[in-house]
């Protein structure tokens, strides 16, 4: 069965991987931090499999959700 | 890149305690915040008179009456005949004349209005009372197991409640008598009068009720050996509640405690047993009477004050409170708690094994400088709690490297990269090495490239230059493994160049540098007395506030030589508030800007408030944080050396300056060549992204490997809204991103950069 996702952005065609030249997509990830995992989705290279993190998720989410976990 | 600090997992379990809980009890007990007032301590009927005094100088006498009867179930008869005291122990009576309490509670007896809750949602008890015989004791025993429900008859030769009340409380006024007469009605207490109380009667009637109580004399009648134990205030062989009393606050003392036995018996318990501490006590509290300004009471006319009287006189009155600290730290005052409840929380934070430690932040925001210590009357130390704890939670693996894991690299970049050792050129070995902290070297590169070169000028025996960290980073963060390692790598160094003397540039190294018995350890300001100023320094001309380190806290010898040495300079010295032992931390100690940078702004905030600019100090960190706060700041060795730099470098500043005073020095003096540690490419930086950078805690040199990274891999994506390439390299436990836009072939502008510690990866299915 399909993890579910705790997170998902959709990157609506308006990220392109440098390297491979094509589009990102959305994609299944994977936060990992203090033995914790927590998967996602987010905008993946479909060919080189790069995973970008925006900004706003680096400063939101995922910065609270680390606070929480060093915490315990 | 491998992290130099490895991250802790959250999963795995460690039970190691490194507090014991006598160690905290014996510290939390410093704090007398806690302590009852003097006058509440003193009562044996605890009545919260701090409260009810408060109540009344704001004009609430229906809250001050609800208080009053907490203790009182009729609140004139005790006002009246209460011997108070209370009064007496009131602290204004060292200074003037005490609060006029038990005049005050009269004015509450007449003026507050009776609340019309009481006994709405409370249920009658099922046991009965039954009390003989007449006397202020009966009277106050019915009046306390009336308030406590239980159905109440009183059994007395009395005709009726007027003569009774007569009787128990002939010292009061027509105007009180009237009132107390009112309430005693109104009360749900049944008399039955005209008795004949005789041993037969009581036969009689004991065996309808539940609770039986006595006058002294009635219960003699009853049971001509009857002996009241008085802790209990029972003849415990018939379980029968008697009392007298020598007096008013005597006999509603007595009433109390019986009213206790009484509920303890309905229960079929020991009346003995747990009744809490009861009567009065003694009080360790801590009052500042510096304040005290209203020192003579309002006259008390014979009829008693007037609602006003009352409220003047309460306002008199300084509400007892030990804040000592809360007064002079920014960083209790933030948590509102006072420290004994706050060490309490943090050590029950360290003994937590498995869930949230909501009081990591807490503990790693203190300064560790050691303000409370000198303020608090009786020396409780929040430092060494919060160090403790720190250590504790790191050697339990579950402190989390975030709060101090930039500073802690800093640390590492400072002993490591920036590291230098160097006798004075035409020496193997010297009698002293010149020690200035890493601060110095980050901040005023220049102040410290002059001072070694006059230091080793002037001075015999030849002096040697260590640029580095003396550990304290590492010990305040609670990473002993670390302070350990650092300490064994500094004394092999300071081995090499012949164990010198140590001339520290900065009061926290000399500290902390101090601590070990192998050194011989004294500042640049004692040796600068000595030798006398360097020529062409110079003071500032006009006046200016001196804030002194907590690193020089407890050690006047510092304070008294920073002090001599401003004088001879030709400053003006300004004392602000709270200056030497009372000096509050600028907010770098103890790592608080790192783990707490809004608590490190108010520590920051709280010196500046303390007086006018323009500043000096003699602590690096108090300079840079003064200077970032938008002060004129001086360091004392700045104006030594006339090297005023006035600056406020931002973090990759800092480690540019100590980079470039290493490469500098080695080459001018040993001649020494470092290699080149420019990037291959170009950066420029928006104003923005420095900003940005600096807040985030991002370096040029993270951006610069991020570049590096993407050359290499050409892994980046293009976002077509902002236009912005954006980059990516896991460095260390940290991931950093990078956006910028090209300049041609080599050539960058970065305009974004963020990170976050959590990995990314990609994940299948």
């Amino acid at each position: 069965m399909d993890e579910r996702s705790y997170y998902t952005i959709d990157p609506e065609g308006k990220l392109k991987c440098l390297k491979c030249g094509v589009p990102l997509e959305k994609g299944k990830a994977k936060f990992l931090y203090l033995d914790n995992g927590f998967p996602v989705e987010l905008p993946v290279c479909p060919k080189c499999g790069f995973v970008y993190v925006p900004e706003s998720l680096a400063l939101g989410k995922v910065l609270s959700v680390e606070k929480a976990l060093e915490d315990k | 890149m491998k992290s130099r600090i490895p991250e802790r997992g959250s999963t795995h379990v460690y039970n190691v305690s490194k507090i014991s809980k006598e160690e905290i009890d014996s510290m939390v007990e410093r704090c007398v915040y806690e302590q009852p007032p003097f006058c509440n301590a003193a009562c044996p009927l605890k009545l919260d008179t701090r409260a009810l005094l408060k109540a009344v100088a704001a004009g609430n006498f229906k809250k001050a009456l609800q208080l009053y009867e907490k203790i009182a179930p009729f609140p004139l008869i005790l006002s009246q005949g209460c011997e108070a005291p209370c009064e007496a122990k009131c602290r204004l009576c060292e200074r003037g004349d005490g609060i006029a309490i038990r005049a005050i509670e009269s004015a509450v007896a007449r003026f507050g209005e009776q609340s019309k809750l009481g006994g709405v949602f409370r249920s009658t008890k099922k046991q009965k009372a039954a009390i003989f015989g007449s006397g202020l004791f009966v009277l106050f025993l019915a009046g306390e197991l009336e308030k406590k429900m239980y159905p109440v008859t009183v059994f007395c030769a009395e005709p009726d409640e007027e003569m009774y009340l007569r009787g128990a409380a002939p010292f009061l006024d027509d105007a009180a008598f009237t009132l107390e007469l009112k309430r005693l009605k109104r009360k749900e207490i049944r008399f039955v009068f005209g008795c004949e109380i005789t041993a037969e009667f009581f036969r009689q009637k004991r065996e309808e009720y539940q609770i039986l109580g006595a006058s002294e004399a009635a219960a003699k009648t009853f049971f001509p050996v009857a002996e009241c134990t008085p802790d209990v205030m029972l003849y415990e062989k018939e379980n029968l509640i008697m009392g007298s009393g020598s007096g008013v606050m005597d006999t509603a003392f007595g009433a109390k405690k019986a009213a206790l036995t009484a509920d303890r018996l309905a229960q079929n318990l020991d009346p003995r047993n747990t009744r809490g501490r009861e009567g009065a006590v003694e009080s360790k509290l801590y009052t500042d009477l510096s304040q005290a300004e209203a020192l003579t009471r309002v006259p008390i006319p014979l009829e008693g004050y007037s609602r006003d009287q009352a409220m003047e006189e309460a306002r008199r009155c300084l509400q007892c409170r030990c804040e000592e600290c809360l007064k002079t730290c920014a960083y209790l005052r933030h948590y509102g708690k006072h420290p004994g409840l706050l060490a309490r929380e943090i050590y029950n934070n360290t003994q937590i094994i498995m869930g949230d430690h909501q009081l990591n932040k807490p503990m790693n925001s203190c300064a560790l400088c050691g303000q409370c210590t000198a303020v608090c009357p009786n020396g409780m130390d929040m430092a060494r709690v919060c160090h403790m704890a720190r250590e504790n939670m790191v050697a339990t693996d579950k402190m989390a490297l975030a709060p101090h894991e930039f500073a802690l690299l800093d640390m590492l970049f400072s002993n490591e990269e920036a590291f230098l050792s160097r006798p004075q050129p035409g020496f193997e070995t010297c009698k002293y090495v010149f020690f200035p902290g890493c601060q110095a070297s980050a901040v005023a590169p220049e102040t410290v490239r002059a001072a070694w070169e006059d230091l080793s000028t002037r001075l015999e025996g030849g002096v040697a230059l260590m640029l580095g960290c003396c550990g304290a980073i590492a010990d305040w963060a609670g990473r002993r493994e670390i302070y350990d390692h650092t300490k064994a790598f500094l004394d092999a160094e300071l081995s090499k160049l012949g164990d010198p003397i140590v001339i520290a540039g900065c009061p926290t190294c000399a500290k902390q540098l101090r601590s070990r018995e192998s050194l011989e350890v004294i500042g640049i300001w004692d040796i600068l007395l000595q030798l006398g100023l360097p020529e062409g320094a110079k003071g500032l001309d006009r006046p200016a506030a001196l804030h002194d380190a907590c690193g020089a806290r407890g050690d006047s010898v510092t304070q008294n030589a920073i002090r001599s040495l401003a004088k001879q300079l030709g400053c003006d010295l300004k004392e602000p508030k709270d200056a030497l032992d009372r000096a509050p931390c600028c907010g770098y100690g103890g790592l608080a800007g790192y783990a707490n940078p809004e608590v490190a702004a108010e520590l920051t905030e709280q010196c500046i408030e303390r007086g006018e600019g323009p500043w000096i100090t003699y602590c690096m960190a108090c300079r840079d944080r003064f200077a970032r706060a938008g002060q004129e700041t001086h360091h004392l060795l700045e104006l030594i050396y006339g090297k005023d730099a006035q600056n406020a470098p931002d973090i990759s500043e800092k480690r540019r300056n100590r980079r470039a005073l290493k490469r500098d020095l080695l080459l001018e003096y040993w001649n020494e060549e470092t290699k080149g540690m420019e990037p291959e490419f170009k950066i420029t930086y928006t104003l923005e992204a420095r900003e940005m950078m600096d807040q985030r805690m991002i370096l040029t040199e993270d951006v610069e490997n991020v570049l590096r990274a993407m050359r290499k891999t050409g892994e980046a994506v293009l976002d077509g809204e902002s236009g912005l390439i954006i980059a990516r390299a896991r460095l260390g436990n940290t991931t950093f991103w990078v956006g910028f836009t090209e300049e041609g072939a080599d050539a960058y502008i970065v305009h974004r950069a963020y990170s976050h510690r959590m990995q990314v990866v990609r994940r299948q299915g």
